[in-house]
């Protein structure tokens, strides 16, 4: 049976063969006894399967003349094509590669800069932190002198106010003990004050002006 | 208020007063009043500062004047007192006064004592005192006597600027010092 032809098709053909022959099948069964041994060979060959390797001759050469002409053409036309288009994939995939480096560099320098100038502000944050510590450790100290001084100098108040008053009470005791003796002095003499005494002292002043030539 | 008479003017002022008063032949007189009115103002500060006050109209303040020494001493006395008010030196019209007893006691070479004491003096304890003054300074001194309550008992002389101080007053301000 050859490459692609049914069983059924072959049987069929064998057995037309055959009636063409001899006119007819029920004619043919009464022929010749080899005649039948060679139909029956023959059937047997239909049931025979062709070869899964080697194809029939002319497949082979209508398929290696199809396979020439398209091997050819695509030689000619679709091998430079895919090769140009590879190509240009390749220049892209490496322009892609190169710009993706550059833009790596640049970002590395931008990371570098960055942590540079990261650098530099955490040490100038730091030297703020400090310049304030210190600023305010010398506030602080500041404060607390001045608190210091004004509590000494509170302090050297309310003991000058204190002997101040302490002072002052005293004389003006002193001030009223004298009013008090002075008015009572006053209330004495001017209760002994009469015509006589005022003659006698003013007798007793004429006497001392006088008399002061003679201490004088 | 004006501004103060310098001693000059005030000589001057004193002058005119003794010009007046022998003008009308009362130096005596007038002397002895304005040395008692000199002592009234002295004793009576409210008295001095209202004829000294500007803001009180001159002719009420002359009025004033007049009215505490009218019928009480001569009329050349209350004159040269109102002119010196009507000048606006009513604020000095005690300084005045005391140049007017100075200057007249001057012209009989002689010094002005004014005397304080808390009762009158008689007429022997003037004589003793001027004795006692001239005898103890060797200066002829006349006696204005004044009657000052203040001075409690005793006497006090001013002679120009020397003071002699026996009076019972000052010894209580020296025992009310002393409890100082």
């Amino acid at each position: 049976m050859a490459a692609g032809e049914t069983i059924g098709g072959c049987v069929l053909e064998k057995a037309a063969e055959v009636e063409k022959e001899y006119g007819s099948l029920q004619a043919f069964k009464s022929g010749p006894e080899d005649a039948i041994e060679d139909f029956e060979d023959d059937l047997e060959g239909c049931v025979e399967a062709p070869s899964p390797i080697l194809p029939e001759i002319d497949e082979i050469i209508w398929g290696s003349a199809a396979f020439a002409i398209l091997f050819a053409f695509m030689a000619w036309k679709g091998f430079p094509a895919v090769r140009r288009a590879m190509d240009a994939r390749s220049e892209k995939i490496q322009a892609d590669l190169d710009a993706a480096d550059a833009a790596k560099a640049d970002a590395m320098s931008t990371k570098s800069q960055y942590e540079e100038q990261l650098a530099e502000a955490k040490t100038a944050a730091a030297a703020i932190i400090d310049e304030a510590r210190m600023q305010a450790d010398q506030l602080r100290t500041d404060l607390q002198a001045r608190a210091e001084a004004d509590i000494a100098e509170q302090r050297a108040r309310a003991t000058a106010d204190i002997e101040s008053s302490r002072h002052q009470a005293i004389d003006d005791l002193r001030g009223d003990v004298a009013s008090i003796a002075v008015g009572a002095a006053e209330r004495v003499v001017g209760a002994s004050l009469d015509a006589e005494v005022h003659r006698s002292l003013i007798d007793s002043y004429i006497e001392e002006v006088a008399g002061s030539r003679d201490n004088g | 208020m004006a501004d103060h008479l310098a001693a000059e003017s005030i000589g001057d002022y004193a002058d005119a007063v003794l010009a007046v008063a022998r003008a009308e032949k009362a130096s005596g007189q007038v002397e002895a009043e304005l040395a008692r009115f000199a002592e009234a103002l002295r004793t009576n500060p409210e008295l001095q500062s209202t004829l000294a006050d500007s803001a009180i109209n001159v002719e009420r303040r002359i009025a004033i004047c007049e009215d505490l020494l009218s019928g009480k001493a001569h009329r050349a006395t209350t004159a040269v007192t109102s002119m010196v008010i009507a000048a606006g030196r009513g604020g000095e019209l005690a300084e005045v006064i005391d140049a007017v007893i100075d200057r007249a006691a001057a012209g009989r070479n002689r010094r002005a004592a004014r005397v304080r004491s808390a009762v009158e003096l008689s007429e022997d304890q003037r004589a003793r005192l001027a004795s006692a003054i001239q005898a103890s300074s060797g200066l002829e001194v006349e006696i204005h006597a004044v009657v000052d309550p203040s001075v409690m008992g005793g006497i006090i002389t001013e002679i120009g600027d020397d003071v002699i101080d026996g009076s019972v007053r000052s010894r209580l301000q020296q025992m009310r010092s002393g409890f100082g």
